[in-house]
């Protein structure tokens, strides 16, 4: 009669049960942030392809207008505006050229030099200003 | 025992021939094909959508823009998306400029593409997208695209050319740099969600696309538009069948400037003829006559035939030979390498040509670039005709001299005389300054030396006094800078090969300032509505040549000579030089 008189019982491994709690919970919350993250990637997603969208957007309409401007002031649509007298080409007095670099001085032949052309002047290689040999 | 051990052994050999297969293959379809099958794939749940590469814009030398794109819209629908096609016809009719009841119809549609209008302007385009959102309809989509644009319109048309509405070059410049003006279109492979919305998440393989270069064109507008006002008042102003004219720099060959009339616009090349599309100046060839006299001159001179002294019989204006008569216009008697020049004798032209060999002579016309290519980068170009020695008849050799019995094109005429101006070396015509960013295309050495230094200056000096009261052209003058060329007037020919009474090709090939030239030209003006006693290339293309010249010197910025100045003065009154002295 010496025999365990305990009712066999099935003991309940507190600590693997624990373990597997925790894992499964990890693995549970570590699903949630993937989707979560999933869903922030779609959204982000979504955004990129709105901000794509848009500076494709600004720059068609960037080019648009640029070929616009082109156009507005090409050669031909100068000319037209000329002619229709909306603008007027004034040649200008020797008077009221500003000479940027010192003209050659008159020589005895009575010719009026140009202004010399500077390459490092300001305006590059083609100087605006401009006087008519007389 | 012992078979069961060895029937277990075939097995488990067995399948582990097996599973090696397998893993085998899967290797194979994993890692060796892992690009081919992954591709597959992705085509198979993916859209490759198209990035379109921007074509690249021509510019003229000073970064003006000739040629540019204008982005458009390509309106495309989706027949599964849309609902009801009759209100989002009427939705979208007004943007479209379609009307309702077809566009309706063309909405009504189970297919997954169609395209609904081409080249729809940004705004409108937009505005739709705008207007159906709004009103909760979808199934129209846009697709990027892009019109080509010419902002100058006809100026500059036939160097320019123009590309087709799928944005290939047809003609010109858009033709012969059509791979580097057209770049390389990218892709991207994409996955739709249910409203047809791109998933960035799920974008695949993607490969940008390359933009086109810029092309930059030796071609200075400012020249341009002084050549084309020009050749326009020469064209109404005579009414002939085409004008051309070719500004260039003789000492690097490149082309600053060309036009010919009749013309078109290249952003309605619709409607263009096809006579309004050619390129006289490189598709059309002629007989030059007298300025093909430069070729005799230079060629005599260098091959020690004549020289600065030598004075050639003229025959008072007739000469007998090989059965037929050639005259002169005036008659003379003996005239210096420099006079027959200058007075434009064919007689003494012939004769010079006469003192030489066959083969040298033809020679000569060849290195001077006659017969063959210029090889400007223009599609069309022809070569021109020089007969060879071995197809001459008698008079050949004697009417080549004065510029018959041999067809020329216009830029070779140009580019023999800059050869005469830069010193005797033919260099070959430019048209492309650089491409790309800062890609300055290397300078083009010159084909080869034609005649030697001497020879081209004496021909050059003489041709400068065909530009005075002596000469043929004293109507080529221009104020404050000495002017070297040469009149040509030539017969037509007709179609049967006859030469047709009043009808002339005349034409001014010269360039200026002599003494350090940088500007050569040529004016040729078909078949003038004239008559006969003033259709002459020093009444008619001279004065057009002198007015370039001069309007071309002030845009340059060209210091006047002290020559020029003075033969400027010798020309105005003495009253009025006197008073300028003092």
């Amino acid at each position: 009669m010496n025999g365990n008189r305990r009712r066999p019982t099935n003991s309940i491994e507190v600590n693997l049960l624990a373990i597997c709690l925790v894992a499964v919970f990890f693995f549970g919350l570590a699903g949630l942030f993937f989707v979560y993250l999933k869903n922030q990637q779609h959204a982000v997603g979504d955004q990129a392809r709105m901000i794509e969208f848009a500076i494709r957007e600004v720059e068609a309409k960037n080019d648009a207008l640029k070929a616009r401007i082109t156009a507005m002031t090409s050669r031909g649509a100068l000319q037209r505006r000329i002619d229709e007298g909306y603008i007027r080409l004034e040649p200008i007095r020797d008077t009221a050229i500003a000479r940027v670099t010192p003209p050659l001085p008159a020589e005895p032949d009575g010719v009026l030099r140009t202004a010399a052309r500077d390459p490092d002047s300001r305006f590059g290689a083609v100087a605006p200003l401009r006087a008519v040999s007389r | 025992m012992k078979h069961t051990g060895t029937r277990i052994g075939v097995i488990c050999a067995l399948l582990a021939v097996v599973f090696t297969l397998f893993a085998w293959r899967l290797i194979e379809l994993q890692v060796a094909q892992h690009d081919y099958f992954s591709l597959k794939a992705a085509e198979k749940h993916s859209i490759r959508i198209t990035i379109p590469a921007h074509r690249g814009r021509i510019l003229d030398r000073n970064g003006e823009e000739l040629a540019v794109n204008i982005p458009v819209r390509t309106v495309t629908a989706d027949g599964t998306h849309i609902r009801n096609p009759a209100a989002l016809a009427a939705l979208a009719a007004p943007f479209l400029d379609l009307p309702v009841k077809e566009l309706a119809e063309k909405l009504s549609t189970q297919r997954q593409y169609v395209v609904i209008r081409k080249e729809v302007s940004e705004e409108k385009a937009q505005d739709m997208i705008r207007a159906m959102e709004k009103a909760g309809q979808r199934g129209l989509y846009l697709e990027e695209s892009a019109v080509r644009s010419y902002p100058n319109g006809e100026m500059l048309c036939h160097v320019l050319g123009f590309a087709d509405h799928s944005g290939h070059g047809i003609d010109g410049i858009e033709k012969s740099f059509d791979k580097e003006l057209s770049g390389q279109d990218g892709y991207r492979l994409i996955e739709h969600d249910r409203k047809g919305r791109e998933i960035v998440v799920y974008r695949g393989q993607e490969q940008a696309a390359t933009d086109g270069s810029d092309i930059r064109l030796t071609i200075d507008m400012g020249l341009q538009a002084i050549l084309e006002k020009e050749v326009d008042d020469a064209y109404k102003s005579y009414h002939p069948e085409s004008a051309s004219a070719i500004l260039e720099d003789p000492n690097t060959g490149e082309i600053l400037a060309m036009a010919c009339r009749p013309n078109f616009d290249p952003n309605h090349f619709n409607d263009a003829k096809p006579d309004q599309m050619r390129n006289r100046i490189i598709t059309d060839m002629y007989e030059p006559g007298s300025t093909f006299k430069i070729v005799v001159a230079s060629a005599a001179l260098n091959e020690k035939i004549v020289d600065e002294h030598s004075r050639i019989f003229c025959e008072n204006g007739h000469f007998s030979y090989g059965g037929k008569v050639i005259k002169d216009h005036h008659g003379n008697g003996d005239l210096s390498v420099s006079e027959i020049l200058m007075k434009s004798s064919n007689i003494g032209s012939a004769k010079m040509a006469l003192r030489m060999g066959d083969q040298s002579y033809y020679d000569y016309v060849r290195r001077f670039g006659f017969g063959e290519k210029s090889g400007i980068p223009l599609q069309g170009e022809i070569s021109g005709l020089v007969n060879p020695p071995h197809r001459w008849d008698q008079l050949t050799k004697t009417r080549m001299a004065f510029g018959q019995s041999v067809a020329v094109t216009p830029i070779q005429v140009v580019m023999a005389m800059s050869a005469v101006a830069n010193g005797g070396k033919l260099m070959k015509p430019r048209l492309v300054l650089s491409m790309g960013e800062g890609n300055r295309v290397e300078e083009i050495p010159p084909v080869r030396e034609v005649v030697s230094k001497k020879s081209a200056n004496f021909v050059a000096a003489a041709l400068q006094r065909v530009v005075s009261d002596q000469g043929t052209a004293p109507l080529a003058h221009i104020d404050g800078y000495p002017v070297a060329g040469k009149t040509g007037t030539a017969q037509k020919v007709g179609s049967h090969g006859c030469y047709m009474d009043g009808h002339f090709i005349v034409s001014f090939a010269g360039f200026f300032p002599v003494d350090s030239p940088r500007l050569t030209g040529l004016v040729i003006v078909n078949d003038a509505r004239l008559g006969s006693e003033a259709n002459y290339g020093g009444l008619v293309a001279a004065p057009v040549f002198a007015r370039i010249g001069a309007k071309a010197a002030r845009y340059l910025d060209m210091q006047p000579s002290s020559d020029g100045a003075l033969a400027q003065m010798a020309n105005s009154s003495t009253s009025q030089a006197e008073a300028k002295i003092r």
